[in-house]
């Protein structure tokens, strides 16, 4: 009994690493049903879970401002210093 | 040498905007890109000789760009090595449960919501850029660059778990700082 209790239940630390993992690979069959497990016991993991969606998407769907550079500029820099570098 | 001086003036004026565009994509922040692109110019400018006639100039830069991009985010990564790698006990009792004032709140908003809401995105590039060196650097390493973990673990010299672990500390972190920041204070 005791060994399939500490097959089955994982602590709050480790789910947080395994939904963090389930991003980005695959868990395993074990990993899979103890995640399962835990979170149908824990609410703070399933927000956990739900909430670490929402960043990893957010993240995902992060547009990459390009700012407001000047490019004409920065030719000119880059042209001065390779100059000045190399005369 | 002339020639060749006019040479890296063309290729300044012809693929400047390309790479630097490029490089913000990768690294997201306007001096450290433009330093990354003056840094790859003058290794041009230094390796001009070296340079195959017969190869695509475009790409021989690129090449040069895409390794002082990986520069730039391993040194970034080894910034702070004194970084407490022990947060763990911010979030966790000894028994490994939430400690009670870490524990996930709910955020009254449902997913679509927020990731149209501008102000939570804001707050959510507030947090990521106030994350220490190294976790910043894995988050975006991971969203920005579009690298295989394999890819990211060789480039930073770490093993795959410690990446993952990394990842964990760095999203436990970032989901606190925007609990903190956008649902406490609304």
């Amino acid at each position: 009994m005791k060994k399939l209790m500490q097959f089955l239940f994982l602590s709050c630390l480790k789910a947080t690493e395994l939904i963090e993992k389930k991003l980005h690979v695959q868990l395993s069959f074990k990993e899979k049903i103890r995640l399962k497990m835990h979170k149908s016991m824990c609410n703070a993991c399933r927000r956990y879970d739900e909430q670490s969606k929402i960043l990893d998407k957010a993240l995902k769907k992060q547009t990459h401002k390009i700012g407001n550079i000047n490019i004409e500029e920065l030719k000119i820099d880059i042209k001065n210093k390779i100059s000045t570098t190399h005369e | 040498m002339q020639s060749n001086y006019n040479q890296i003036n063309d290729w300044v004026n012809n693929y400047t905007e390309e790479l630097f565009t490029w490089t913000m994509y990768r690294v997201s922040d306007t001096e450290n890109a433009k330093d990354i692109l003056q840094d790859t110019f003058l290794a041009v400018a230094k390796s001009i000789d070296k340079f195959n006639e017969k190869s695509n100039p475009k790409t021989w830069i690129f090449s040069i760009l895409n390794n002082k991009i990986s520069d730039y985010y391993r040194k970034k990564y080894r910034q702070d090595t004194k970084i407490d790698l022990d947060i763990l006990s911010t979030f966790f009792s000894k028994d490994e449960e939430w400690n009670s004032a870490k524990e996930p709140q709910n955020w009254q908003d449902n997913e679509k919501n927020l990731l149209d809401d501008l102000e939570f995105i804001e707050i959510l590039n507030y947090c990521l850029e106030h994350l220490p060196n190294k976790f910043n650097t894995v988050i975006k390493m991971k969203y920005y660059s579009d690298k295989e973990p394999k890819e990211i673990c060789q480039e930073l010299k770490i093993s795959t778990t410690n990446m993952w672990q990394m990842m964990h500390r760095a999203k436990l972190k970032l989901r606190d700082c925007i609990e903190t920041g956008w649902f406490k204070n609304n």
